[in-house]
């Protein structure tokens, strides 16, 4: 079969080129242009104001979806990944919740697009409680309301803003331009011993929460994999809290258990698990998991042929492993807004966190092929940095570039009403917190 | 020792170890905050020469904690590490428990 040349043809060719891995079948990607995909998956009626038309992003983020999954599936057995379809994917948690575009605000409502005095920031406050940080934050006792918080952000610079607030544990970030320098979207961290042989079945522990890793281990189990959620039992996966059917597309099928990290007879439980796992998926911060007695940097000395995906907002090392991110502010952070601006002329979110299904599909990909090879990587994985990445892909050159980008999209099927994001399939119902725990200790041998 | 007010944002050094906090809320009115038994100091005033931590203080600062006192009227957090057990007034300050992860971003 001849593959079609397209941008996500070519961006799977990309991907499984950087991985090393040799295809089980050539991918073959939707040979669908960009911008028709944008129109069609739903992601053009999330992104705009939302009292205007919907806004065509100038990223080919859908072939860039597309271009992942294929790379994923090209290593995967035959059909595994088959009713799939990787810009629908970006949509998916929009058409499940319901959310729709409110241009400076994130569809799902948590972060915001804020003016400072000398430009933009994105500020997330996914979590109730960030609100309790707003006073340190800007320094002010007096923030009564919107207002009140909009007039302090207006004295003070993005820089100082910035800076502050990832050391409060906020997850702000500054409208930015793209770097220029290319960016990796996935760095391989350290090199410890390789498995002489691979389960073909390989078990999956997923210590991770919400979108990302739990989407990255999905795919896994749609490969084949043998996946366990692992959660804790003072603060299990706040997805459980939300839309019942989002947690069951990202979790269904995988065993749950559940462990009390307070004990230390369940944090030896822990431990035995991840010793006893071919690819492990984190997405804390490195300094949560070593205060749990877990060191990611010697399991893979230790361990041959482990495979240990890192996730975070910045990146691991150094000072950037402890800022906060999530789906939409990695997006800005990344570039996506800041290249909006230029196009559209307003400040504008791009999709729904769409950070996190970009790293969960590259993650997926970088587990699967790693753990082909023999495992013994730690492979770190930014929302931040898979973003970048994308927006880096067959850059237009320059403005003329750009331009005819511009025209070019914005004539594909531009009589065609926007579709909304379209409801996925449902894969099933997720297990229950800890449903699991027996079967799982008893079946990977653990005893303590 | 002196007691100072607390101001949400305003940072204070520890004068015995490495360790730095930032003020989440405080109460109105005037405290001392100390570690390890030596008033803390704050923003970016000198650090007094020879204090030492006090006798028989085992104490941590664990970077990125959040610490209370038993009415949660003062919250601090953590931003450098360092040995010594903080204080309000005298009384030691808790490790406050770990937020609930968020539903969704």
């Amino acid at each position: 079969m001849l593959s079609p040349d397209t941008i996500a043809q070519r961006y799977a060719q990309h991907l499984l080129h950087a991985t090393g891995a040799m295809p089980l079948h050539a991918p073959v990607a939707p040979a669908r242009h960009p911008a028709l995909a944008w129109r069609r998956s739903g992601l053009m009626a999330l992104t705009g104001r939302p009292e205007a038309a919907p806004a065509m992003c100038l990223v080919p983020l859908t072939a860039i979806a597309d271009g992942a999954l294929v790379a994923l599936a090209a290593l995967a057995p035959a059909g595994a990944l088959g009713g799939d379809d990787g810009a629908a994917l970006l949509a998916e948690r929009a058409a499940i919740a319901g959310h729709t575009r409110r241009g400076a605000v994130s569809p799902g409502g948590a972060c915001r697009l804020l003016a400072t005095r000398d430009g933009a920031i994105a500020l997330n406050l996914a979590r109730d409680e960030d609100r309790e940080l707003l006073p340190a934050w800007l320094q002010r006792d007096d923030l009564r309301d919107d207002a009140a918080i909009g007039a302090a952000l207006r004295e003070q610079t993005m820089h100082d803003l910035v800076e502050r607030g990832r050391e409060l544990g906020l997850a702000v970030a500054p409208v930015v331009p793209p770097p220029t320098p290319a960016t990796a979207w996935c760095e391989t961290l350290q090199q410890g011993p390789r498995a002489t042989a691979v389960r073909a079945a390989p078990r999956v522990l997923d210590l991770s929460s919400l979108w990302a890793g739990p989407l990255c281990a999905q795919l896994l189990r749609l490969c084949g994999a043998d996946v366990v959620k692992l959660e804790s039992r003072q603060r299990p996966d706040g997805a459980r809290r939300g839309p019942p059917p989002f947690f069951d597309r990202l979790n269904a099928g995988k065993r749950s258990v559940a462990l009390d990290f307070t004990r230390a007879e369940e944090r030896a439980r822990l431990r035995a698990l991840i010793e006893r796992a071919d690819i492990v998926i984190e997405a804390s911060r490195p300094r949560a998991l070593r205060q749990l007695g877990i060191d990611a940097e010697a399991l893979i000395d230790a361990r041959p042929g482990l495979t240990w995906i890192s996730l975070t907002g910045y990146g691991r090392g150094g000072a950037r492993e402890n800022w906060i991110a999530y789906g939409d502010d990695a997006g800005v952070a990344a570039g996506l807004t800041w290249l909006m601006r230029q196009a559209t002329g307003e400040l504008l979110f791009v999709g729904d966190a769409i950070a996190d299904p970009l790293t969960g599909l590259h993650a997926a990909l970088a587990a699967w092929a790693t753990h082909r090879a023999g495992g013994g990587r730690l492979l770190s994985l930014s929302l931040v940095d898979v973003v970048r990445h994308a927006l880096q892909f067959e850059r237009p050159a320059d403005a003329e570039a750009l331009r005819a980008r511009q025209r070019d999209w914005a004539a594909q099927a531009c009589d065609e009403v926007p579709a909304a994001p379209q409801a996925p399939v449902s894969r099933g119902t997720a297990p229950a917190l800890g449903a699991d725990n027996d079967a799982v200790l008893r079946d990977w041998g653990v005893t303590c | 020792m002196a007691k100072t007010a607390l101001k949400a944002g305003a940072r204070f050094k520890s004068a015995v170890s490495d360790a730095q906090v930032m003020i989440v809320k405080a109460p109105a009115g005037e405290f001392e905050l100390a570690c390890g038994g030596v008033a803390m100091v704050g923003g970016t005033a000198p650090v007094p020469e020879g204090a030492t931590l006090a006798a028989g203080d085992a104490g941590e600062v664990l970077i990125g904690k959040r610490y209370v006192n038993a009415d949660e009227s003062l919250e601090l957090l953590c931003t450098k590490g360092g040995k010594g057990t903080l204080t309000l007034d005298g009384v030691a300050l808790e490790i406050k428990q770990a937020k609930q992860l968020p539903s969704s971003d």
